[in-house]
């Protein structure tokens, strides 16, 4: 211990010995790890797995049952129409479903007062279980019936009520009374992937849930994506809506195991078989079951202005790594005469080497403190320039070690070389110099 | 001054030379890209959009109440809202719209010529349910026909009429007049000037309008106001008080000009181009930093050397020149390896991102760029080696 705090003693006083380059040195790693930090976070929270243990069994079946004959363009459409739910919903295969979409809506408690706007999640019961959403009072719908019953979340609750424990309590929503029947504890799940369409995954989640059926009774349309492929009147969605191809619902099913996800997808085939044969499907078949963690690219809604960024904040961090390299061996070749004397003083390689370890986390520490200070700055300012991606800002434990680690094998690698180097000189040729 | 004795130099330092090399790549790669993406961006928010975006202000709004989002009551919420904006000081026109100009997506649908689908569809076309007053307010020019003057129910037998910009037209009919002809939405009355209508659409310029209340106001609506030069901030200022004055029950969204529309819609490609030109300033210092760290510590290195030139009568200004041209010479070299670094990372972002290829005047211009940020960072060092007095050599031998 005595020995590597001489060591880092002996860092210091080469430090004092030029500030300027070392500082440009650390100036530099500093702003390269800091860049890259920024986009790392804003990358790596994008990116991460909301449910790991069940991502890989809730799946998005979409079918192409529309009442045309497609000519061109023959996608599935990405959202289903309330009979084409009815129609997937025919079979016990999913140990879980929920059918769902979003809406725009007013809650009050009394007509006198100013209305709240709020989102609304308009879905089934299993929606809550299958995404693990946690119930801070009451409880979730019992069935999949319609309802005047309302779920609010903590912070709805307490913005009308002042508290959360208001199950029971009436409210006005859009006019029209609905009863508290549960609240929600604290939950954001990011990005929210149950939503993907129009890059919805970025957004926060709703502040209300409402049964799918009177969500439907009482008229509410998406906010989000809604596509008629007939004379369907959308106002008369509790009527028209039901039976026509009003198309706005997502649908997601979990399928526990391979073998009830073959069956599932024998399912859709036998489906789309015979309402071909009905003359209900004049399109050609184009099934899809899309896995959650697969949802969003299928959807065409990666984030690319992060991923171009990404691009180039890698580059920029390997510019920066050649810098800091390029002044490290600058000083290096500069204290070369300290090296050699060293050497022929007897100290060994691999002590010159400890040196450099000092030399390495004195300059991890300058560097990391600078990074991060860079890093929070960067991401300030992304979400100031890329506002849509703001929810995805937040560093936690694993990311910042992570991000540390990396700056710690940077600090490592721009001073791997210079050291070695400068402790394989030779003493004659610094003493001829 | 040969170029051999120049290479033998920066021969001589292969490590650092290799170094600043990929740097002086790496750097002119990004700033090829940069320029080229901040360019694009530059003719994007730059495109003509067929409006007076400045004196246009959109007021987008929603009444709170279920009972006035029904018909004859929004009806008649309608008209009375635009009865008082029409009133304010400083406004020209008003006209209520289901949903603005200037945008990503919305209320959108197929046209065709009836009887002619398969010839004719144009999938994703904006539709506008409008009070007849939206021409004036966007001042439009009325190119064929005449603008429908009566506002007629969608849910009339009878389809209203509808009213086509230039490049629908040009789409649908080819330059024959259309006036008369029947498309699926109706008859075409009056054929209108270009406007920008949505970014998603299959063509920004396709719009499809007709003079009808909204269908639906579940989704909020726009009242669009066209106001005298310089008096949009007034009328911003004044609009809430006086649409609450006629309603309270109403929720006001934004109030925007179609210019901060048009910003909002072109925000992420303005971000992305700004955030790739800080790190291209970025990367231009660190270049300038490295530069100036390599000729610095060189010229010490070569003191005697430099001595001994001037022992042996070379100016002040020939070492000037000398150290410069080291730098001027690497520059260059590092400058072809960037045009071929920043044709590949140009393929690489266009995998992700919209971004045009490279032409050829830019690698000339953005390696003079870099050209000038190197010999501003290696004049001070250059200088300072100039001072090296023969002596120097003198005490060396």
């Amino acid at each position: 211990m005595e020995q590597f705090i001489y060591y880092l003693k002996v860092s210091l006083i080469s430090i004092r010995r030029a500030p300027l380059p070392y500082a440009l040195t650390i100036f530099i790693l500093s702003v390269g790890l800091g860049v890259f930090f920024a986009n790392a976070t804003f990358y790596y929270q994008l990116n991460s797995d909301p449910l790991p243990e069940k991502s890989d069994k809730l799946f998005f079946p979409m079918l192409n049952l529309v009442p045309y004959e497609c000519s061109t363009d023959c996608r599935t459409p990405r959202v289903l129409s309330y009979s084409n739910v009815e129609k997937l919903s025919q079979t016990d295969t999913p140990s879980q479903a929920a059918a769902m979409y979003s809406a725009d809506g007013y809650l009050r408690q009394r007509a006198d007062q100013t209305p709240l706007p709020v989102s609304i999640r308009i879905t089934q019961r299993d929606f809550f279980a299958m995404f693990d959403v946690p119930v801070l009072h009451g409880s979730i719908w019992p069935d999949n019936s319609a309802r005047p019953e309302v779920i609010l979340t903590k912070a709805t609750a307490e913005k009308l009520f002042g508290k959360s424990d208001v199950v029971g309590e009436k409210l006005l929503l859009d006019d029209r009374n609905v009863t508290v029947s549960a609240v929600l504890d604290d939950w954001q799940m990011l990005p929210r992937l149950y939503d993907a369409n129009n890059r919805n995954h970025l957004s926060e989640a709703d502040d209300i849930y409402l049964p799918l059926e009177t969500g439907y009774d009482m008229n509410y349309l998406s906010n989000s994506q809604s596509q008629t492929f007939d004379d369907t009147d959308y106002r008369q969605l509790s009527t028209q809506g039901r039976t026509g191809a009003l198309h706005q619902l997502q649908y997601w099913v979990k399928l526990d195991t391979p073998a009830q996800q073959q069956a599932y997808r024998q399912f859709m085939t036998n489906l789309v078989q015979d309402e071909k044969a009905a003359g209900r499907h004049p399109s050609p078949p184009n099934n899809q079951l899309v896995a959650m963690r697969d949802i969003v690219s299928y959807f065409g809604g990666d984030s690319s202005d992060i991923k171009a960024f990404a691009l180039v904040t890698l580059l920029f961090l390997l510019v920066c790594l050649f810098n800091a390299s390029h002044l490290s061996l600058n000083r290096y070749l500069s204290n070369q005469y300290e090296f050699s004397l060293r050497r022929a003083l007897g100290a060994s390689r691999s002590q010159l080497q400890l040196q450099m370890l000092a030399d390495v986390l004195i300059m991890a520490l300058f560097t990391i403190s600078g990074a991060l200070l860079t890093g929070y700055g960067g991401i300030k300012l992304m979400n100031n320039l890329l506002p849509a991606n703001r929810l995805f800002s937040d560093w936690d434990l694993t990311l910042l070690l992570g991000l540390l680690t990396v700056a710690v094998i940077c600090s490592y690698l721009v001073t791997l070389y210079p050291s070695l180097r400068a402790s394989f000189g030779s003493l004659n040729q610094q003493l001829k110099e | 001054m040969s170029f051999y004795l120049l290479f033998k130099v920066l021969f001589s330092r292969k490590v650092v030379t290799g170094l600043l090399l990929l740097q002086l790549a790496m750097t002119l790669a990004l700033l090829l890209n940069s320029i080229l993406l901040a360019k694009q961006t530059h003719q994007q928010l730059n495109q003509p959009t067929g409006l007076d975006v400045d004196n246009t202000l959109l007021v987008q709004l929603k009444p709170t109440m279920a009972s006035l989002r029904v018909y004859p009551a929004l009806e008649e919420l309608l008209n009375r809202q635009l009865d008082a904006v029409q009133a304010m000081p400083g406004v020209i026109a008003a006209a209520y719209t289901n949903q603005s100009a200037i945008l990503q997506g919305g209320n959108n649908g197929n046209v065709y010529i009836d009887g002619e689908e398969d010839r004719t569809n144009q999938p994703s076309v904006p539709m506008y349910f409008v009070s007849k007053d939206f021409f004036n307010v966007l001042n439009s020019d009325v190119l064929q026909g005449e603008l429908p003057q009566h506002s007629v129910s969608l849910d009339n037998p009878v389809q209203p009429d509808v009213v086509i910009t230039k490049s629908l037209a040009d789409k649908l009919f080819a330059g024959k007049p259309a006036v008369g002809q029947q498309l699926n939405r109706g008859r075409v009355a009056a054929v209108i000037s270009d406007f920008y209508g949505q970014r998603h659409g299959t063509h920004v310029m396709f719009n499809n309008i007709q003079v009808a209340p909204p269908f639906s106001v579940d989704w909020g609506y726009g009242i669009l106001l066209r106001v005298q030069p310089g008096q949009a901030e007034n009328v911003r200022q004044q609009v809430d008080k006086v649409l609450r004055n006629v309603e309270p029950n109403i929720e006001i969204l934004h109030v925007r000009t179609l210019a901060e529309q048009y910003q909002r819609l072109y925000r992420n490609e303005y971000g992305l181009a700004t955030l790739l030109a800080l790190l291209s300033a970025l990367m231009l210092l660190v270049t300038m930093v490295s530069s100036y760290s390599s000729t610095h510590f060189h010229a010490l290195k070569r003191q005697q050397e430099i001595g001994v030139k001037r022992a042996l009568g070379a100016s002040k200004k020939v070492i000037f020149l000398e150290l410069l041209s080291e730098n001027w010479l690497c520059t260059a070299i590092g400058a072809l390896f960037g045009i071929g670094c920043a044709l590949l990372l140009n393929k690489a972002l266009s995998q992700v991102i919209t971004i045009p290829p490279l032409d050829l005047h830019l690698p000339l211009l953005a390696s003079l760029i870099l050209l000038v940020c190197v010999t501003v960072a290696t004049w001070y060092p250059a200088a300072i080696a100039t001072r090296i007095s023969p002596a120097t050599a003198t005490k060396a031998l």
